[in-house]
């Protein structure tokens, strides 16, 4: 086993209403340098809590998180460093409103890593220009269209230079002639080289870029395999059951 | 009436019966023995009293919304310690002072204020202002909490997402956002703020009311007066709410 991870989850609890409800049953799963791990899974199935554990915007009930090779599910952590280098996608945005497209890709490096404007500017300029939205720097979020507000949100995570980006559904708030544009920008990202964890409904994309498939139910990983045997061989019921409904 | 032959001028006393009766009734309301100087103190005294205690009310406001937002939104969370003791306790007497100053009238806090906790003071203005901003305080802190919880929990974990923490996600993103909600609620606090300063009168500070009032009672004519005061009272408020339009159209530039 390749050792060069980037995260590694180890036995990954997180209950509610005093272990009544099983959000995550023990998830345990590596994510290495390069690789894009897509993770699908009907819903309820805990796919997208496991995702925001991994930076701890939910904080896991038992089991640890280690990002390259630290736990930042240790209290004594500083949690906020870690999150500056795992950039995260949100199914709706989550642009700053009441901000231009450009003072939201420069406000965290320029305030976090010490950048000065210029050299903030200059960053996230090549960033739009490479997914074709140069024009709308000056505009404001409420003045873009929802496949334009997604691959703003994806330089602008771009921006802090993160070791990994976690995408939570990031095509399933859009109209479905904006999917695209926006699977387009994480495809070209994908070859790029960047460490992708994808929460997603969209199965051509896990089985194009995908380096491998998680799939979950109730709360754990139900199997797990490179996208080409998931797909055509899948072993478990559930996931028979799951992909003759998806696919 | 006889500084008023002396003073009018000659058309003035020719005039019919009645409208001599006009001219002479605003004239021994406002200019004579410089009347109007009352007015002027008595606004004066308004305007500085509403000043202060816009103050004192916004910064004991925004600080006790964000003790109750952020105790409310990360007590469950947060680790045992020192830290959660004092925001739990902070919080628990921000609730306190919430519940007892919205719940009295600001009449009854301001005699207190003045008869009894500050009994030696001599200082009308000073415990006056006091005395409105606390109470001020407790409504804005009300209102700003509620602009807060407005904004969208997306916005909180974006901030958070790209590395900034609490406090700094708090000052770039929720609280500009939460600001522009609540302004026009906050230049209705401020409005109704200015006009219950009226009731200052109660502990002898001289402001605007007080000055029609006295008037009222040295002439035995409270028509005009109590009407001019209202006039001053209208206008301060029209300006005030104009300043405040005006504001909400800049804040509003990024909504379309």
């Amino acid at each position: 086993m390749n050792d060069d991870f980037i995260i590694r989850a180890e036995n990954v609890q997180k209950h509610f209403g005093r272990g009544k409800i099983k959000a995550l049953d023990g998830v345990s799963a590596d994510i290495r340098r390069g690789e894009v791990v897509v993770i699908i899974g009907p819903s309820g199935s805990g796919k997208s809590t496991f995702l925001r554990c991994l930076n701890l915007l939910e904080i896991p009930t038992g089991g640890r998180i280690l990002f390259e090779g630290s736990d930042i599910t240790d209290r004594k952590s500083n949690i906020n460093r870690y999150r500056q280098k795992m950039g995260m996608v949100f199914q709706h945005f989550n642009l700053f409103p009441h901000m231009t497209v450009l003072k939201n890709m420069t406000l965290a490096p320029m305030k976090l890593l010490g950048k000065s404007r210029a050299e903030a500017e200059a960053k996230a300029m090549s960033l739009l220009e490479r997914v074709g939205l140069a024009d709308r720097a000056g505009a404001y979020p409420a003045q873009l269209s929802g496949g334009q507000k997604q691959r703003i949100a994806i330089v602008r995570a771009l921006c802090m230079d993160p070791e990994v980006m976690l995408f939570d559904e990031p095509t399933s708030a859009l109209d479905p002639e904006m999917v695209g544009e926006v699977l387009e920008v994480m495809k070209q990202l994908a070859r790029e080289g960047m460490t992708m964890v994808v929460v997603t409904h969209e199965m051509g994309f896990a089985r194009e870029v995908g380096s491998r498939v998680l799939f979950m139910d109730e709360g754990k990983i139900m199997e797990e395999n490179v996208p080409e045997e998931l797909f055509a061989h899948p072993k478990s019921e559930r996931l028979q059951s799951f992909l003759s409904k998806v696919l | 009436m006889e500084a008023w032959n002396a003073a009018a001028p000659d058309w003035m006393l020719r005039a019919p019966e009645n409208v001599q009766d006009l001219f002479y009734k605003l004239f021994k309301c406002f200019l004579y023995d410089g009347r109007w100087r009352m007015y002027l103190s008595g606004l004066k005294n308004t305007l500085l009293l509403t000043l202060f205690a816009l103050l004192l009310g916004v910064v004991l406001g925004v600080v006790i919304s964000l003790i109750r937002v952020t105790w409310d939104k990360t007590h469950e969370e947060m680790r045992p310690g020192l830290g959660k003791v004092l925001l739990g306790t902070a919080n628990a007497i921000s609730k306190v002072y919430l519940t007892v100053i919205r719940g009295t009238p600001v009449v009854v806090q301001i005699m207190i204020m003045f008869f009894v906790i500050f009994a030696s003071s001599r200082n009308k203005l000073l415990v006056g202002s006091l005395s409105f901003g606390i109470n001020s305080g407790a409504y804005v802190a009300e209102i700003i909490r509620s602009g807060i919880m407005s904004i969208d929990a997306g916005q909180m974990e974006a901030g958070r997402s790209l590395g900034f923490g609490y406090v700094p996600t708090m000052r770039y993103v929720i609280l500009p956002q939460a600001f522009k909600n609540v302004l026009p609620a906050l230049g209705n606090e401020f409005i109704t703020l200015l006009k219950e300063t009226a009731v200052v009168g109660y502990i002898g500070l001289s402001d605007l009311t007080y000055a029609g009032n006295t008037v009222g009672g040295i002439t035995y004519e409270y028509l005009f007066p109590l009407l001019a005061v209202a006039a001053v009272y209208l206008i301060l408020v029209m300006i005030f709410s104009g300043l405040v339009g005006r504001l909400e159209r800049r804040l509003r530039t990024s909504e379309r």
